[in-house]
């Protein structure tokens, strides 16, 4: 069966459109820029979450065992704090009975506004070294702490071992950290402490280069005295006497105010600051330690701006570029926590639905496929086919001939939607030719398939319609089979079982999936929930009464099906599915058909559930619709699709920023249960297995399509444009139909 | 129901809906713009360098003259942001900044 892209793709295409006036399935340019941008910054959200959350880790040193030949024995034997003077080195010690507290690696939101707590409590100022993006993620904290009259230095932005890096990236990562400081505290330091390091005797000659070049540029860079350790977390006890210098000498003392459990540097620090109050020392930040060496006054509880003087107001471009970095951190420390909970929801989602259906599934197989099971007495009388064709030239004669071997009584209706290529002759010749004589062909002006059912629904002579495509081709069996649910007094449709024949192209292949998978276990699940939300318009069978009470197939949607459908669940009516009643149809070729026709089904149902929206306040089995049905309806075909994409957006996020195989592994979790899933649909419609090969592909393909197909129908449905297969107005032949007797 | 669901002719909301797109769309660009510069550094010279007057450092420039602001030069002349009101910083260096 051969069809051509074009009567594929217009086959449902009323042709009285102002196409001037219409937008068209394809993507417009301003969408498609919109969703570049917004993944762009997407991207530089996920890109920033996992830079900014690089481990800040122990203090220890990374390089043991390098010379220091090249340092000069004045530095190593010197002093903690160290200056580039008319670029000579040059150290400065800390005076006697003189303490400078030091703090790395902040700030942290916990344990550093208990230091802050502690040091206001004595009244004694230290000297914060900040990593970038802990200031970044924390702006408040270091507002408090510059507010309360402590210095601030900088610790590079990642924590990184700067002797490794190269030019670049050491001045990218104090660049980096000053635009932070100017954002969060609008300021900037002078101070630099280097990740890594310790006593100026541990400098080494891959430090070294590094000091030298920051010093160049102004910067001081300040070591450390006496180590309390406190990351090691020995004990209160030891880390005061870690900390305590000998013989009165002054000193450079460090502790940790982040990095991780610090509540013993808490407790110790007040037991310090007492024990050296008590040998009469003073405390002061770095600067206030130079300015005593230097013969200024001393400062004794000197005023914030000299203990502060290595500060530099952030103005101008820092200033606003740093406000700027800061409240993009903000975003980005806001988006990704929501964005877990979306995968979340999607993963409950995923998870569950799959977990439904293969019970339901599994129930509904066996339930319909019981020896004793059957739906009332034989239906043998016969039905209506409808055949609503337009421009179907090359498959009419094929359709007509798979009715002709029906097994069971049908009148067939092929109604010609003001085809231009000669369907009904063509119609007509095969029908003579098959020696069928109960069809009638029914010419009508080119209104669309919504009109031509309703056309053939009125004309039709008995109770029961079967609506199918012009290309759809049927087995022998499937009206039979298809019709004897109606023997349920209360059921009011039937959906059959549409099976994809072009299945071994990628696409193809990758819609039998979606068929066997997707469409036909839902259905089994939703029969059993009573909330089927689609008859596919391939295979269908109605009660005509109940369309005609419906007010037949409407032209509000471009789902009609889906239209139909709630409404005659609305109306009380039972919808099943019919696994037997099988047919066949050739599903979109090319990825732009396939684009097209799941963005008119994807709007066409966000209409039709807009709709009938009242559904979820009424009563009776409307409500019991609007209530159930609905939500599930729109959390399986819309929030999840919507969703599904960020399973794959997490899984390279934590790929190159957590764990790789973790992540991998959980990916491919994820598409076990799948295929699991699949592989049991293949088994109970009894396909063969080897097309789940695609699977995985499918998968990944199909989240992203599905996705963007969605938004482009939501973002369509909000801006209210009309799709080229909308009608501009409504012509008489659409609402209700004469009632003409059956 | 007046014409098909959703469907606004009078396509007010579509007014309404590309605003809202422009704004967002500008909004993503100046955000990974913002990130980006901020990455690289870009924009500003952050050196504080030794901003004595009288060339004393080595990369020389007269960063204490500079008026105020932090509209610094591109990446090359040490520029930094302004002094306060002259500092311990840049007393000249009779003290002897010894070792020990």
């Amino acid at each position: 069966m051969t069809t051509t892209t074009s009567s594929r793709g217009r086959r449902r295409a009323p042709s009285r459109i102002e196409r001037a006036a219409g937008r068209a399935a394809a993507l417009q340019k301003p969408r498609v820029i919109l969703a570049a941008l917004l993944l762009l910054a997407l991207t530089s959200v996920l890109l920033l979450d996992g830079y900014l959350r690089a481990e800040v880790g122990g203090d220890q040193r990374v390089r043991t065992g390098a010379s220091s030949s090249e340092v000069p024995d004045a530095v190593l034997d010197g002093g903690p704090i160290l200056t580039f003077r008319g670029g000579r080195a040059t150290t400065v010690s800390v005076p006697d009975k003189t303490i400078a507290l030091t703090f790395d690696d902040g700030p942290d939101p916990t344990w550093t506004p208990r230091v802050l707590a502690v040091l206001e409590k004595y009244d004694v100022p230290g000297t914060f070294f900040l990593v970038g993006s802990m200031v970044s993620r924390y702006p408040g904290v270091v507002r408090d702490l510059v507010r309360q009259g402590n210095e601030v230095g900088i610790h590079t932005f990642t924590h990184v071992d700067l002797s490794y890096q190269g030019d670049a990236r050491v001045r990218r990562e104090i660049t980096q950290t000053q635009l932070a400081l100017a954002g969060a505290a609008g300021i900037t330091t002078t101070l630099f402490r280097a990740p890594y390091s310790s006593q100026t005797d541990a400098i080494d000659n891959y430090s070294w280069p590094v000091y030298r070049t920051l010093g160049e540029e102004g910067y001081t860079s300040v070591f450390v005295d006496t180590d309390s350790d406190d990351w090691k977390r020995p004990g209160v006890s030891k880390i005061v006497r870690w900390a305590t210098p000998e013989d009165g000498e002054g000193a450079s003392v460090l502790f940790h105010d982040a990095g991780g459990e610090r509540s013993q540097t808490i407790a110790a620090l007040p037991k310090y600051i007492e024990k050296m109050k008590a040998k009469g020392y003073t405390f002061t930040t770095v600067s206030g330690a130079l300015e005593e060496q230097r013969g200024g006054a001393r400062a004794v509880g000197g005023t914030t701006g000299r203990l502060q003087a290595a500060h530099r107001p952030a103005t101008g471009v820092t200033l606003y570029e740093g406000k700027a970095l800061v409240a993009a951190v903000a975003v980005a420390e806001w988006t990704v926590p929501a964005l877990s909970v979306g995968l979340v929801v999607v993963g409950v989602a995923v998870l569950g639905r799959f977990a439904m259906m293969l019970v339901l599934a599994r129930r509904h197989h066996r339930q319909r496929n019981r020896r004793r099971f059957s739906w009332g007495p034989a239906v043998t009388r016969p039905v209506s086919v409808i055949v609503p064709a337009y421009n179907e030239k090359e498959c009419i004669a094929h359709t007509l001939e798979s009715l002709a071997r029906s097994t069971h009584p049908i009148e067939v209706l092929v109604v010609d939607d003001g085809s231009t290529d000669g369907t009904s002759q063509i119609a007509r010749a095969a029908a003579d030719r098959l020696g069928m004589r109960n069809v009638r062909i029914v010419r009508q002006e080119n209104v669309g398939k919504p009109a031509a059912l309703n056309n053939g629904v009125r004309s039709a002579r008995h109770d029961i319609v079967v609506m199918m495509d012009g290309d759809t081709v049927f087995e022998p069996d499937t009206v039979r089979q298809l019709v004897q649910p109606f023997a349920d007094p209360r059921v009011g449709a039937v959906a059959g079982n549409a099976k994809v024949g072009n299945r071994d192209t990628l696409i193809g292949a990758w819609q039998h999936i979606e068929y066997v998978m997707g469409f036909n276990l839902d259905r089994r699940m939703y029969d059993l929930l009573r909330c089927m939300p689609t008859i596919p318009g391939a295979i269908g069978a109605f009660r005509r009464e109940a369309v005609l009470e419906a007010g037949g197939m409407s032209e509000d949607t471009l789902a009609e099906d889906t239209d139909i459908t709630i409404a005659l669940h609305r109306a009380g009516w039972q919808v099943v599915y019919e696994e037997h009643a099988r047919a066949w149809t050739e599903a979109p070729g090319s990825l732009k058909q396939l684009w097209s026709q799941r963005y008119r089904w994807s709007y066409g149902t966000m209409q039709a559930l807009w709709k009938h929206r009242g559904s979820l306040t009424d009563k009776g089995p409307s409500g019991r619709f609007g209530r159930v049905g609905m939500p599930l309806v729109v959390l399986f075909q819309v929030v999840t699709p919507v969703f599904a994409p960020l399973i794959d957006v997490f899984t390279v996020y934590s790929m190159v920023f957590v764990d790789l195989r973790a992540a991998l592994l959980a990916w491919l979790a994820v598409l076990g249960v799948q295929l699991l899933c699949a592989a049991y649909a293949f088994r109970l419609d009894r396909e063969m297995y080897r097309y789940l090969l695609m699977m995985p592909l499918q998968q990944l393909a199909y989240r992203q399509m599905m996705y963007l197909v969605l938004i482009h129908s939501c973002v369509t449905a909000l801006t209210g444009g009309r799709l080229r297969w909308q009608k501009l107005e409504r012509t008489g032949e659409v609402g209700t139909p004469a009632g003409v007797g059956s | 129901m007046e014409g098909p669901v959703f469907v606004d002719t009078s396509g007010r909301r579509s007014k309404v809906l590309r605003r809202i797109g422009l704004l967002l769309g500008a909004g993503c660009l100046a955000y990974a713009a913002v990130l980006g510069a901020a990455f690289m550094g870009w924009g500003t010279d952050l050196a504080p360098s030794s901003l004595l007057p009288f060339g004393d450092s080595a990369r020389g420039g007269p960063g204490g003259l500079r008026p105020a602001g932090g509209y610094g030069d591109p990446a090359g002349r040490p520029s930094g942001a302004p002094t306060a009101a002259p500092t311990s910083d840049t007393v000249p260096t009779a003290a002897p900044a010894a070792a020990d």
